[in-house]
């Protein structure tokens, strides 16, 4: 069964954001595939939603192959809306200072990278996605 | 059918200055003149706002989803596709639309592009103005007149030899802690510098950091994203409703002027009632074409019905080149910041035609989001990677003087084509790199990014200024050759462009013009 733009939200929300999508952004989601239907979703997206796959790693590795543009576009849009709210502030503004923590960030980066990469190949190949 | 001394096409900075000047005659403004909508604008600072429980869905994103217009569409500068100030490029492309490598955008809206331009105003010295049919003296005054009425603060400072001392100036903009420091680091390291050919400075810009002139001084609320018409930051609407509420000019917005010819005792301009669709006339004693360099070009091949000449036409190329103090990382973020340019940079070296200039900018202004998927991370890191670099981050702006070799051209279809030729090749920012690394700046010339040709919105040159002007040229005074009563007062008038933003001289240039027309018309 094809998930719905609900189910859309949900996942790809929470596999951004490790947390439950609030109802305000959720229907703004979905009012903002009203305003583009050029988001419509595609088999990619539906098949990541509805097998859970680790929508952030395929993304990814998608957007790095400059294919996939649908789930990029998806993921951006969650990620406008949360930075308007102020829940999500602390994920995209540093306002606890802290060296120390900005430093482990920084140096875990492209190791985290390095195994986002390696997870969304191996899921693309695993459920065919391309 | 009423008649007017003069007719003035557009609301720009040339267009309403070049009317200042010629106030005390009948004067018609010709604008399409879009406004911002009529809502409820962000007040106070989007991150203090959000730490208070803010939802800033409308401001930010906007319920048309304006802000979303770069995911779906290709990219707009990022200020022009905010909620609140999309209606500064609203309809451009249905109303005098562009084809080719355009990369760029117009404004019809009232005060034009410079409802979201950054400020900077810069005079041309005398090497800036090499190639016009006039001298740095010849603008003074009205340079001054214009800091006088905008209120310009700044500092004559290290950057003097290039930006002319103004006696004028209101104070400085605050600095950021990371523009304070850098500041203090150059001045620690100014003969380095200087043997480079680098000289570091503070902006001059048309911000109030005092109320001046009934306008309000700056608040730091870092909204120029997002909130148009902010009273401390100049634009030339103000002046444009300061001369409707004054009755200096006659203002009619809606109307797309379309052509112009020459009466025997006049001239008289032809216009698109942009509500009814009907085809209006006006008449006047004399013409100023302010329509921006692109639209102004558009009208006079239009009027001559000429679809094959190509007019030169210049913007400036632009390296934006991120520097990072790893010692600030993991700052909190300074959210009483400014996203105007905090200091300046002139590179000069005595083999260049003209110097180089850069403006240095922070990275609190746009939303996060615009720029996460253009780092090589997946999104939960370019979320920490941007989140803990941005306190340390400048970014430095470089904009090279405009290249021979593109050109514009009217379509019969009433379409512009518009062919900019390739970027020149960018040697110096290996130099600046290397420069800012010697006071703890650092970063990687494969983090530079170099914006599309016609991204620089510096539009010049189609009509420019000669001192014996050729057809679709200009005299010193803006009269287009073979025309007795046209004037271009934009950037189409100026001849070449500078490695400088190029507005204040186009006003200033502008209120000449105004000036000498308004003796004329006596």
């Amino acid at each position: 069964m094809t998930p719905s733009l609900t189910d859309e939200a949900v996942w790809l929300h929470r596999c951004l954001f490790h947390r439950p999508i609030d109802d305000i952004s959720r229907k703004r989601y979905e009012e903002a595939h009203r305003r583009f239907p050029q988001a419509a979703t595609t088999s990619l997206v539906s098949r990541v939603v509805a097998q859970r796959l680790d929508a952030e790693a395929v993304e990814f590795v998608l957007r790095r192959r400059g294919a996939g543009r649908e789930l990029t576009q998806k993921i951006q849009v969650l990620s406008y809306l949360a930075e308007a709210r102020p829940e999500y502030l602390a994920a995209f503004i540093n306002t606890t200072p802290s060296q120390a923590r900005a430093a482990a960030a920084l140096l875990a980066a492209p190791l985290v990278a390095v195994w986002k990469s390696l997870k969304g190949e191996y899921l693309i190949r695993r459920h065919g996605l391309v | 059918m009423d008649s007017f001394d003069l007719i003035v096409v557009g609301s720009g900075p040339g267009a309403t200055f070049a009317a200042w000047g010629a106030r005390g005659h009948r004067i018609l403004m010709l604008d399409v003149g879009f406004d911002p909508p009529d809502v409820p604008v962000l007040s106070g600072n989007p991150c203090e706002l959000r730490v208070g429980g803010a939802d800033l869905f409308s401001s930010l994103i906007g319920g048309g989803f304006e802000g979303l217009h770069n995911v779906f569409h290709p990219p707009v500068n990022f200020k022009l596709k905010a909620p609140y100030l999309s209606y500064i490029a609203g309809d451009w492309t249905t109303l005098t639309p562009i084809t080719g490598n355009f990369a760029g955008a117009i404004s019809l809206a009232r005060g034009g592009l410079a409802n979201a331009w950054g400020a900077g105003v810069y005079r041309f010295t005398d090497r800036d103005l090499t190639g016009f049919p006039i001298a740095a003296a010849d603008l003074r005054p009205y340079y001054d007149e214009l800091t006088s009425h905008m209120g310009v603060s700044g500092v004559n400072d290290d950057l003097e030899p290039h930006f002319e001392r103004d006696g004028a100036l209101l104070p400085p903009l605050r600095l950021s802690e990371l523009f304070e420091e850098m500041l203090r680091r150059y001045q620690r390291h100014k003969l380095q510098f200087q043997w480079e050919g680098v000289t570091l400075g503070r902006s001059r810009l048309a911000v109030l950091t005092k109320p001046h002139n009934g306008r309000s001084a700056y608040a730091y609320e870092n909204l120029e994203f997002f909130k148009p018409h902010d009273p401390a930051i100049y634009n030339p609407a103000f002046t444009v409703d300061e001369m409707i509420r004054s009755g200096a000019i006659d203002y009619r917005s809606g109307h797309l002027v379309l052509r112009y010819r020459e009466l025997p005792d006049g001239i008289e301009v032809c216009a698109r009632n942009l509500s009814t669709g009907d085809t209006e006339t006006f008449q006047g004693r004399a013409l100023c074409l302010g329509a921006g360099a692109l639209n102004s070009a558009r009208i006079v091949l239009e009027s001559h019905s000429d679809y094959t000449t190509e007019l030169p036409l210049f913007d400036n190329p632009m390296s934006c080149i991120p520097l990072f103090r790893l010692q600030r990382i993991g700052r909190g973020l300074e959210p009483r910041d400014t996203s105007l340019a905090s200091l300046n940079l002139v590179m000069d070296d005595p083999a260049w035609p003209a110097p180089l200039q850069a403006s240095l900018y922070g990275s609190t202004g746009p939303l996060r989001s615009d720029i996460l998927f253009t780092l090589p991370f997946p999104f939960r890191t370019s979320l920490a990677v941007t989140k803990y670099l941005a306190p340390a981050m400048g970014l430095l702006m470089l904009f090279y003087p405009g290249q021979p070799g593109s050109s514009v051209r009217l379509k019969p279809s009433g379409e512009l084509d518009v062919v900019f030729a390739p970027e020149p090749a960018c040697g110096v920012e290996t130099r600046l790199i290397r420069i800012f690394r010697k006071i703890g700046y650092l970063t990687s010339e494969a983090l530079i990014q170099r914006p599309a040709m016609g991204a620089g919105l510096h539009y010049a040159g189609t009509l420019g200024m000669r001192a014996n002007p050729g057809p679709y040229e200009t005299d010193r005074n803006g009269k287009l050759t073979g025309t007795g009563r046209v004037y271009v007062v934009d950037g189409g008038a100026i001849p070449a462009l500078p490695a400088k933003n190029l507005t204040f001289t186009i006003m200033a240039n502008a209120l000449r013009i105004g000036r000498q027309l308004a003796r004329e018309l006596s």
